[in-house]
């Protein structure tokens, strides 16, 4: 059990043609003894380097890696006593269960035989792989690979745990049930645990804390609803939260937002929060958005809207509405960064996936979703107003895309974490 | 029904051959030809080992002693007391009496090489793969230029440089030791130096092959795990290269013990101590009298079999590291 400091760690890959790539731009973080930290960003933002880095497994441009206070920037990978799950379990193919569990401590430890064998059955036994031991990793199911994959972690009871997006080959249902596992487990151990993600719902779930990074910086850093509900810029607020939060392009004028087909009066403390600023970006959460059929009852927070398509989930419909006159729901500040990344994404392929649920810019914005109680019946195409309540809007700037107002929670002391 | 595939005619098999396809059978008529092709001129030389003189000159070189082709039904000319006359075992004693002392240096260096040249070339493999470090794809291009260097290119630097070494004189304690000598063993020794270092650059190809295909998280893993280089390559990717280490040893093997020029260089003649299996069989049956054919394909046979023992041994381990 240790603590990890990163110092203002950077990452500069230079590539053939001797082009330099920041992959990870200056990152600090604190992750406290035994706590659950989640690393989560789109494909390429460079969270798997970050963990790599810990590892050692990629040198450290510039800043500082500690574990309890001692720098470990130059001692190799294999002395760190870092245990590491990776996406493809990359288990031992010609060992048995057994010797992909020992071997560990066999390398890193004197233990005798007797001991690691003691050990090794311990640690199968609490992740219920005891009666798998003798086999060998091609005659077991990816589920039960996994498994031997953390066991294998587990067993050499390291100083930190690093994962790096370990769920991610497994069917839906079993990384559900993985994820619960996997959160009891930790808490059993009280490991550091570094655990990357492009999943936010693994984001969410999991962590004690989420660090989400976007194209090598670091955005925010909090518990997950601190990051779900004082967002600190455009990229969080849109990368965190299924279905994502809706964007309104708008200008300010004297404390209302003027689109050309609405206009939005601010409450006075936020109005004097955006004070100064012309272009901003309203958001809401699509949870928070009120469906009033009779238009009649439009007040100033409605707008006009259609109703595109409804999803039915049982529990909740998720309703895609369109404004009326199209009104501008497009984010070009984002639109922007997002071609500019195509060009320098480095670790894609390391990462693997991308489907990632930032994926907030560059597709039409012209769709407002809304997510209401199941029992609540629309017609598509029905025309409705949408009451967007004042207590639950998000203000962002739209040049730095820095947060200016976060919604009020009424009841913030009752939300452990905020 | 001609296109129905070759299975179906299994499970219809109560039909017996009317049920065949026309392309089955010729698939199959088509596969005999092509047996024929192949093992007739083996046939043939087997055939002409077990002949006397008599029934080399008497006999069509693919038949049986004593059996002749004739204008009458059935067009073969057959008895078997002249084929008891005209057969015999002598041409593969004497076969293999003048080649075993071959046989035995062939062995001598063929064995070593071959190892040495898997074992280096895996080990240079796994530094050019699995390892990275600054100047490695200078390196590799020296190991994949190794390949391509002629043997002809290199006969007489090789003999300027035994020549200038000499590992007779300079190594002359160890030859006074028990079962070596002087005359034999540091030509055997030349010949493993120079096997192994034509080999390891093919050897080196081809293990990189393999270790390319290999999960690089694994190795990863194995660093995490707490081992260094040398007990990641003991662990981890040795055991995982065994396949092809079966490939390796086959094809090297072969390469080694046929291998023709390298011994007329260094051993130059067939009469010296450490003259190599193929520098032996050249001169094997040839005389001023003619050449005797029993003899030599009788020797080409003995000479062979080494090889087939090593295919029949490495088999199962091959088929899968072709398969890699």
């Amino acid at each position: 059990m240790a603590r990890a400091k990163l110092d203002e760690v950077t990452k500069i890959f230079t590539e053939d043609d001797g082009s330099e790539v920041v992959a990870v731009d200056d990152v600090t973080l604190d992750i406290d003894d035994g706590e659950f930290l989640v690393l989560v960003g789109p494909s390429g933002c460079g969270k798997s380097t970050t963990l790599r880095m810990v590892a050692g497994l990629e040198t450290i441009t510039d800043g500082e890696i500690r574990l309890d206070g001692t720098v470990i920037n130059d001692v190799p990978a294999k002395d760190r006593d870092i245990a590491m799950v990776f996406q493809s379990y990359a288990l031992y193919p010609h060992m048995s269960v057994r010797g992909n569990m020992s071997f560990g401590l066999e390398e890193s430890t004197n233990l005798g035989d007797d001991e690691i064998a003691k050990r090794v059955e311990e640690s199968a036994g609490m992740m219920g792989i005891g009666d798998l031991l003798d086999r060998k990793p091609s005659d077991l199911s990816g589920g039960q690979q996994q498994r031997v994959a953390l066991g294998r972690a587990i067993v050499r009871d390291p100083a930190v745990f690093l994962m790096d997006e370990p769920l991610s080959n497994l069917d839906a249902k079993l990384r559900a049930q993985m994820r619960t596992e996997l959160q009891r487990l930790q808490n059993e151990l009280d490991v550091t645990t570094i655990y990357v993600t492009h999943d936010q719902t693994e984001a969410m779930t999991m962590g004690d804390r989420i660090a989400i990074l976007d194209d090598g910086e670091l955005q925010q850093v909090g518990t997950p609803l601190e990051c779900y509900h004082r967002p600190k810029n455009l990229f969080v607020a849109g990368f965190i939260g299924d279905p994502p939060m809706n964007f309104l392009q708008v200008t300010n004028e004297d404390g209302t937002l003027i689109d050309h087909s609405f206009e939005y009066p601010l409450p006075p403390q936020v109005a004097s929060a955006v004070e100064g600023t012309d272009s901003l970006v309203l958001g809401v959460r699509p949870e928070d958005i009120e469906l009033e059929p009779d238009q009649s009852r439009a007040d100033d927070h409605t707008i006009s809207a259609t109703i595109d398509v409804v999803e039915p989930m049982g529990d909740e419909n998720v309703v895609y509405l369109r404004l009326a006159d199209g009104a501008t729901v497009a984010r070009p500040d984002l639109a922007e960064q997002d071609a500019a990344e195509g060009t320098d994404v480095n670790d894609a392929a390391v990462e693997g996936s991308d489907d990632a649920k930032g994926g907030i810019a560059g597709e039409s914005r012209s769709t407002i979703i809304a997510t209401i109680g199941g029992m609540q019946h629309f017609d598509d195409g029905q025309d409705i107003s949408i009451r967007i309540p004042p207590d639950a809007i998000h203000v962002f700037d739209a040049d730095s895309t820095e947060a200016l107002h976060n919604r009020t929670l009424q009841d913030a002391d009752a939300v452990p974490g905020i | 029904m001609t296109t129905a595939p070759p299975q179906e005619t299994d499970s219809t098999s109560s039909d017996g051959i009317r049920a065949l396809p026309l392309r089955t059978a010729g698939y199959y008529l088509l596969l005999l030809g092509l047996v024929v092709f192949y093992l007739l001129p083996m046939e043939t030389g087997f055939m002409t080992s077990i002949k006397t003189a008599v029934g080399v000159r008497e006999s069509l070189p693919f038949l049986l002693p004593g059996t002749d082709l004739s204008f009458q039904i059935p067009f073969v000319e057959f008895d078997v007391d002249t084929m008891l006359e005209q057969t015999t075992d002598e041409k593969w004693r004497d076969a293999y009496d003048t080649l075993s002392r071959g046989m035995v240096n062939s062995m001598l260096f063929t064995i070593p090489s071959t190892i040495l040249c898997a074992i280096f070339g895996s080990m240079a493999a796994y530094g050019l793969t699995l390892v990275k470090w600054r100047g490695q794809v200078f390196v590799l291009a020296l190991f994949i230029a190794g390949i391509f260097i002629p043997y002809q290119a290199v006969i007489i630097p090789l003999t300027e440089l035994y020549g200038f070494i000499d590992l007779q004189y300079r190594l002359g304690a160890i030859w006074a030791l028990p079962f070596l000598s002087e005359e034999r063993h540091p030509t055997i020794l030349e010949l493993i130096i120079t096997h192994t270092a034509y080999g390891i650059p093919i050897c080196t190809v081809l293990f990189r092959a393999q270790y390319q295909t290999m999960s690089w998280e694994m190795i990863e893993a194995a660093r995490l795990d707490g081992a260094g280089l040398w007990r990641i390559y003991r662990r981890i990717v040795l055991p995982l290269s065994i396949p092809m280490f079966s490939v390796v040893f086959i094809f090297q093997f072969t390469q080694i013990w046929n291998e023709f020029l390298f011994s007329v260089t260094l051993i130059r003649s067939s009469v010296d101590e450490a003259a190599s299996v193929t520098l032996i069989l050249g001169q094997l049956g040839q005389a001023i009298e003619g050449t005797d054919f029993p003899l030599r394909m009788a020797g080409a046979f003995v000479a062979a079999a080494p090889t087939i023992v090593v295919y029949i041994l490495f088999t199962d381990k091959f088929a899968e590291g072709v398969r890699v």
